[in-house]
């Protein structure tokens, strides 16, 4: 059976690395994007589970990465968490009716990051719903 | 430590970005050590670890503080999903 897919899209390279130990430890296949337009190429071919996204991104930032990826049906259902350093007023709400499933500020508690991208995974796969 | 509140005017956004994202490395990767995923740790390799995390946690409420002017808990995921039932098809 394939593992699940998990793209981690962040411009800092140490919250990358730190981000595939943890994952990979928990038994995900982990890819990676650092801009904008890598994390949209990177969605397309390779087609990820979930997305882990900061909003802070060079060529475009996270907010415009889930716009394509809701204007694309075969992508839309992929569920993304977002994962940033940036203020939390604002941009949780912008990035819930963005369609994340859930938002996250760094730095974050590894065990509440694995719990949120199970759950994820499980809404996606048709287990759980979203609470709207 | 005694962590002043301060308004959220006090510290820049581009000042708690940075920090976060620093804070967020040292978290990451104190916890891969904790929990042995780069390999096993003498005690008191957990001790001055477990030291140098819990100075990091005093850093954060203090950015949180700086940033909010107020003193919230030190995690605050936002998560509109709910256990449920099976859905059928």
């Amino acid at each position: 059976m394939d593992k699940t897919k998990i793209l981690v899209v962040d411009d800092n390279p140490t919250i990358r690395k730190g981000l595939s130990v943890r994952l990979r430890a928990s038994g995900y296949e982990v890819l990676f994007a650092e801009d904008a337009i890598s994390a949209t190429a990177a969605l397309v071919t390779e087609r990820p589970d979930l997305v882990i996204l900061d909003l802070g991104l060079p060529c475009g930032d996270g907010f415009v990465v889930m716009e394509r990826l809701q204007k694309n049906d075969r992508l839309s259902s992929i569920p993304v968490i977002v994962l940033t350093g940036r203020e939390v007023a604002g941009n949780r709400e912008r990035a819930l009716q963005a369609g994340a499933a859930a938002f996250f500020q760094k730095p974050v508690e590894d065990r509440n990051l694995l719990f949120a991208i199970q759950k994820a995974l499980d809404v996606s796969r048709g287990e759980l719903r979203f609470d709207q | 430590m005694t962590i002043p509140t301060r308004r959220a005017s006090e510290m820049p956004a581009s000042l708690a970005h940075e920090l976060r994202n620093a804070l967020a490395c040292i978290q990451q990767f104190g916890n891969i050590l904790v929990d042995g995923l780069a390999g096993e740790l003498s005690a008191e390799q957990r001790e001055y670890l477990g030291i140098m995390l819990e100075n990091a946690s005093k850093i954060r409420k203090a950015v949180d503080s700086a940033q909010d002017g107020t003193s919230r808990p030190l995690e605050e995921p936002t998560n509109k999903i709910e256990r449920v039932s099976k859905l059928e098809n």
